[in-house]
């Protein structure tokens, strides 16, 4: 039984993956389509890291005591200011141990 | 300095590898959560790994692994599935023109590895166009998928010897990845909109546990973007029918 969900599961995972990319889908991206679409990188990624900082068990957590919102304001400093991924994710990493487990505010 | 066309080749496997390196690293302790969650969760060696095999996605192995632990219906589980994989769809509606054009088995290989990390590394205009650049995504992709795996059977073979890992905060290292990712790629206004309305949108949408929340906040956030880039352009197209040269120059600068 698990292995045929598992089975299913991929199924579903690949063509969410490649139906667009179909040749033969009858979809047309016209000019103002594309110009949308090149925001999706931005809208999706931001999408998917914002709430993993401010929501814990459903909760909205916007206070000093949340390790994800120190170390993800250090992080979003150190990327606009360096643009290094490694250095980005260095920092966020050092302040959230940090902050996590040995500041408890 | 000339290159041969196997130099050339070399070259773009080593820079579609160290580009997608620190993401290979970044989900290292998701990966072997996923593994280790689904050997505690009573699932067998082989179905653990036949997840980041063929399933290959992060939250949706996730959550799926504590839906089947929890004997959840074929259709719940299916459901979620497709609901937490749906934004895949806008990574293929953004490549299309690009992706369409390749022989088959490109497409079905760089479709299966079309990852929120292989996407995020496919912003260039003219990423996929050429076979450098088509090894280069392979290499970025592949690299991933094979990093993916190992840190998945890292967790399934330390599985029964690690703690609950659930609520260490792993998922900050995806956070912080990403992070590090979309900050430096705010290089202007509309931009800038986007990333604050998904923001704003997605946590709001979060918190009333709507479940496209992923999705709706991403459309919503990309049409703000679409419509400031429009509101720029009709602003400085109004002012150069004035007579001040200079401003439209500025405005089309930015």
């Amino acid at each position: 039984m698990t292995l045929l969900t598992i089975i299913l599961m991929a199924l579903i995972t690949f063509t969410t993956r490649y139906l667009f990319i179909h040749p033969r889908l009858p979809v047309r991206l016209g000019a103002k389509m594309a110009k949308l679409l090149s925001f999706s990188a931005p809208a999706v990624l931001t999408a998917i890291w914002v709430p993993i900082i401010f929501v814990q068990q459903g909760q909205l957590n916007v206070s000093l005591n949340n390790p994800y919102l120190i170390a993800a304001s250090f992080a979003v400093l150190a990327a606009a200011k360096s643009k290094s991924i490694y250095l980005t994710m260095l920092v966020g990493l050092i302040t959230f141990i940090i902050s996590r487990y040995f500041f408890v505010l | 300095m000339v290159l041969t066309k196997k130099q050339a080749r070399l070259l773009m496997v080593k820079k579609g590898f160290l580009d997608m390196l620190p993401l290979n690293l970044a989900v290292l302790p998701w990966g072997i959560l996923c593994g280790s969650l689904a050997i505690q969760r009573d699932f067998s060696a082989f179905e653990a790994i036949l997840m980041p095999l063929i399933v290959f996605a992060g939250s949706a192995q996730l959550v799926a692994i504590e839906l089947i632990a929890n004997n959840a219906s074929l259709a719940t589980i299916l459901f979620t599935t497709f609901i937490i994989s749906s934004r895949h769809f806008l990574y293929g509606l953004a490549l299309r023109d690009k992706l369409k054009v390749l022989p088959t088995p490109w497409r079905y290989g760089l479709g299966f590895l079309l990852t929120d990390e292989l996407f995020a590394l496919s912003g260039h205009s003219k990423a996929f166009v050429g076979q450098l650049r088509l090894v280069y995504a392979l290499v970025a992709g592949g690299s991933f998928y094979l990093f993916w795996l190992l840190w998945n059977v890292t967790g399934v073979i330390a599985g029964s010897y690690l703690p609950d890992l659930t609520h260490l905060g792993l998922d900050f290292a995806i956070a912080v990845t990403f992070i590090a990712l979309v900050i430096p790629t705010i290089i202007n206004l509309p931009i800038l909109v986007t990333v604050i309305v998904a923001g704003l949108l997605s946590v709001l949408f979060k918190l009333m546990a709507f479940e496209l929340d992923l999705v709706a906040a991403a459309l919503i956030a990309m049409y703000c973007g679409y419509l400031t880039e429009r509101f720029q352009q009709k602003y400085s197209a109004a002012s150069s029918d004035g007579h001040n040269g200079d401003t439209r120059q500025i405005l089309k600068d930015k």
